[in-house]
């Protein structure tokens, strides 16, 4: 050690006497020359350090195991690989609205299809879990929790089996049954936090309280066409809005559909569908905090259009997604606002309701969208004059416009504005700020 | 109502009749799959990509022309490892026996291929990272060989008829394949060692195939979007340690590698990474040879 310490000053002296008897230039050209080497072997030294730090790791990552269990006590679990694959999404909300009222006129509305809370709130929370039952089946449930009347709920959105090849019905054909968010229009199949949107446009609020997941049985069958062809039809209970009180005689209500779909050259495609969704509500159907009852058949037409368009070609990069929907209702029964005493009043009309679209990704992480949705409430009977059901000539419409920012496919922040005329001088200007997060696994979304 | 309804039925019931029996209809989730395709299956198969060049295979949507398809297959080849875990479940769930995982008719190139970069710990924290390795494994041509091989294997197996057909084919693609990468190999020696930047870790297999050393990707963490500070924190590795080349897909954004490339003055290349990527890219012959002159800059030969 001594002896290696003394040559280097050594060295460092001989070094420093020549140096000076160097030509300036000449010194130039050594400094350039150290400074070189000195950089190479910082390069390396990064080098080396860089896989010994990977060596190190994965010694740790080898290591851990090992020494956590017992040479004696090492078993394989294989439970675990057997478990469903288990995802959670967290939303949130904050809300600020300008008008203290939202009824919407001319429409007894549930719960689920109010204006959601004002201020800090949690939105729902949902856990899912999804695995293939055997070679047949594959099963799915989602539980939200949600806040209602000041208290934290546990909601089953989904519970259902469905069939795979195994099962071996003809090709294309596959039953669903439990309770899901059946085949209805675009959005009912899809969970809240898919949608562009911090809210549900108007006609899904006024005529499905959000969405339709009553229990039942459906069926569909993807054509061997050329194009996409779907047909299909369910049956159910009757006990979700716009149904309500089925009691399990007979068959509560039943839903039929259609869809077409395609693309245009290599960056455009379309869907286009047909449904009808027709029952009874025989025990009642119970809204606007249970002041508002309805007693009677509920025929439900639906039609709806998306399109989406990817500019380059890459819709990660830029997408335009146009979506529209149109609702037609009819009922036959009848009508009973408690709040007013109107009594039983018979009511046979039609009400309909429609919404468009369109969102934007102009940056990878960064969509800006706008919706536009109106209804058309039903002439109000002479016994329901003054009652929630009496629109006063004034159809609710809806404006909102979006920016949303996507961090990656888990997560996203959206800020949205919304003037709502939902009533005769309730004009409602909101803003929202929403997060939505996605923890675990995270099915694929449908078109 | 009815009127919309009734038309509806008669647009779905004139598609019926379009429904032609093609001897054998391969689904390939992309396209150097629905290429390999051709060349081992020529007439006697129908092959449909569900991508095209421009479009990340991780990120497009389960289109219904995809059902329709799907519906209709009788085989199934993807890149697999969990590259078409955003689409490809959807499709499966509307599609036939033939092609569910476990049939002879749903092959997956990363189950047949030696698959890189499996990592040993998992957590979305470091982006969106495949649990089952890198999926890109179609720029390693050995690879492409291994898939080849079984897809003959597995086409005479659903079309017994012309398993020899398929036999004969294979051994004319082996042939003119090992001939190719021994082109390939000697025109891309030179490129041995040299260090490279890539946008995202689309081509390590092509990177391991030729020696080529990844130092660096423009995305922070596979799947996120560039960074203002990683790319800080590049441009000051690049000056003190600069790369030969910063690489792209067709698809990946251009702005994070051309900002890079100006002010390190590093070129960027766009490679094709599939067939039909660049204009020059039409077969899977040509991909690699045009990869090979984008990166080595020596343009020797009509690809």
């Amino acid at each position: 050690m001594l002896k290696t310490k003394l040559a280097a000053s050594a060295a460092l002296v001989t070094c420093l006497f020549s140096t000076s008897a160097l030509a300036a230039s000449d010194v130039e050209a050594l400094r350039a020359e150290i400074q070189e080497m000195k950089q190479a072997y910082e390069g390396r030294i990064a080098d080396l350090e860089a896989a010994l730090a990977k060596v190190e790791e994965t010694q740790k990552k080898i290591k851990q195991p090992v020494s956590a269990t017992p040479a004696t006590a090492q078993r394989t679990i294989f439970d675990n690989s057997f478990n469903p694959s288990i995802g959670v999404i967290l939303s949130g909300k904050y809300s600020s609205f300008s008008s203290d009222d939202s009824e919407i006129a001319g429409f007894g509305i549930g719960e689920e299809g109010e204006r959601g809370r004002e201020g800090l709130a949690l939105d729902e929370s949902e856990l899912n879990f999804t695995a293939s039952v055997d070679d047949k089946f594959f099963g799915h449930i989602t539980a939200a929790i949600v806040r209602e009347g000041g208290e934290d709920k546990v909601e089953l959105e989904e519970s259902y089996f469905q069939t795979l090849a195994g099962f071996g019905l003809p090709d294309g054909l596959s039953i669903k049954a439990g309770r899901a968010f059946w085949t209805l229009g675009y959005l009912n199949e899809h969970h809240s936090h898919y949608g562009d949107f911090t809210d549900r446009p108007l006609p899904y609020r006024a005529f499905l309280n959000k969405s339709f997941n009553d229990d039942g049985v459906e069926a569909s069958y993807v054509l061997p066409t050329d194009i996409y062809a779907e047909v299909g039809g369910g049956v159910f209970r009757g006990d979700d809005f716009p149904f309500g009180g089925g009691d399990g005689e007979g068959i509560g209500a039943w839903s039929a559909f259609a869809r077409i779909g395609d693309d245009i050259g290599d960056n455009q495609s379309w869907r286009l569908g047909g449904y009808v969704l027709s029952g009874k509500a025989k025990g009642g159907r119970s809204s606007n905090e249970d002041a508002v009852s309805f007693i009677g058949d509920s025929d439900l037409y639906v039609a709806d259009l998306r399109y989406t368009w990817a500019p380059t070609g890459s819709a990660r990069e830029r997408e335009v997604i146009f979506q529209g929907e149109y609702f037609w209702r009819n009922e036959n029964g009848i009508y009973e606002d408690t709040n007013v005493a109107t009594g039983a009043v018979n009511f046979d009309d039609s009400s309909s309701g429609w919404y468009a679209q369109t969102v934007y990704k102009f940056d990878p992480q960064w969509r800006v969208g706008a919706r536009y949705s109106q209804l058309k409430a039903p002439n109000v009977p002479v016994g329901l004059a003054g009652s929630a059901l009496d629109s006063f000539g004034h159809d609710p419409k809806s404006y909102a416009a979006m920016l949303d920012w996507t961090n990656s496919e888990f997560s996203r922040v959206r800020l949205q504005y919304n003037r709502e005329e939902l009533a005769q001088g309730q004009d409602d200007n909101q803003v929202v700020l929403q997060y939505i997060m996605s923890i675990g696994a995270h099915g694929a979304h449908k078109y | 109502m009815k009127r919309f309804l009734g038309i509806f039925v008669a647009t779905l019931l004139s598609a019926i009749p379009l429904a032609a029996q093609a001897e054998v209809n391969i689904f390939a989730c992309e396209p150097e799959w629905a290429a390999l395709a051709e060349e081992i299956g020529g007439n006697k198969v129908e092959t449909f990509s569900a991508t095209h060049a421009n479009q990340d295979p991780h990120y497009i949507r389960a289109r219904p022309s995809l059902i329709a398809k799907m519906r209709k297959a009788n085989v199934l080849l993807c890149s697999g490892a969990g590259l078409e875990a955003g689409w490809l479940p959807l499709l499966l769930q509307k599609a036939g026996g033939e092609v569910q995982p476990g049939a002879v008719g749903h092959l997956m190139a990363t189950d047949v291929v030696p698959v890189l970069e499996k990592p040993v710990t998992i957590d979305r924290s470091q982006g969106d990272v495949h649990p089952q390795g890198n999926p890109h494994v179609h720029l390693n041509p050995h690879n492409v060989l291994l898939v080849a091989k079984e897809l003959t294997t597995r086409l005479g197996k659903i079309d017994a008829g012309n398993a020899y057909f398929y036999i004969s084919r294979y051994q004319d693609f082996f042939a003119r394949w090992q001939k190719a990468i021994t082109n390939w190999e000697a025109k891309a020696f030179a490129l041995k060692g040299k260090p490279v930047v890539v946008h995202h870790k689309s081509f390590v297999y092509l990177l391991d195939w030729l020696g080529i050393q990844e130092v660096a990707a423009l995305e922070p963490k596979p799947g996120i979007s560039p960074t203002t500070s990683h790319l800080e924190s590049l441009l000051r590795q690049m000056k003190n340690k600069p790369a030969s080349l910063v690489l792209r897909t067709p698809y990946d954004p251009d702005d994070a590698s051309q900002w890079l490339s100006k002010k390190t003055g590093i070129p960027v290349v766009v490679l094709p990474y599939t067939v039909g990527g660049d204009a020059r890219s039409g077969n899977l012959f040509s991909l690699f040879g045009r990869t090979i002159s984008l990166m080595t800059g020596i343009y020797d030969d009509q690809h």
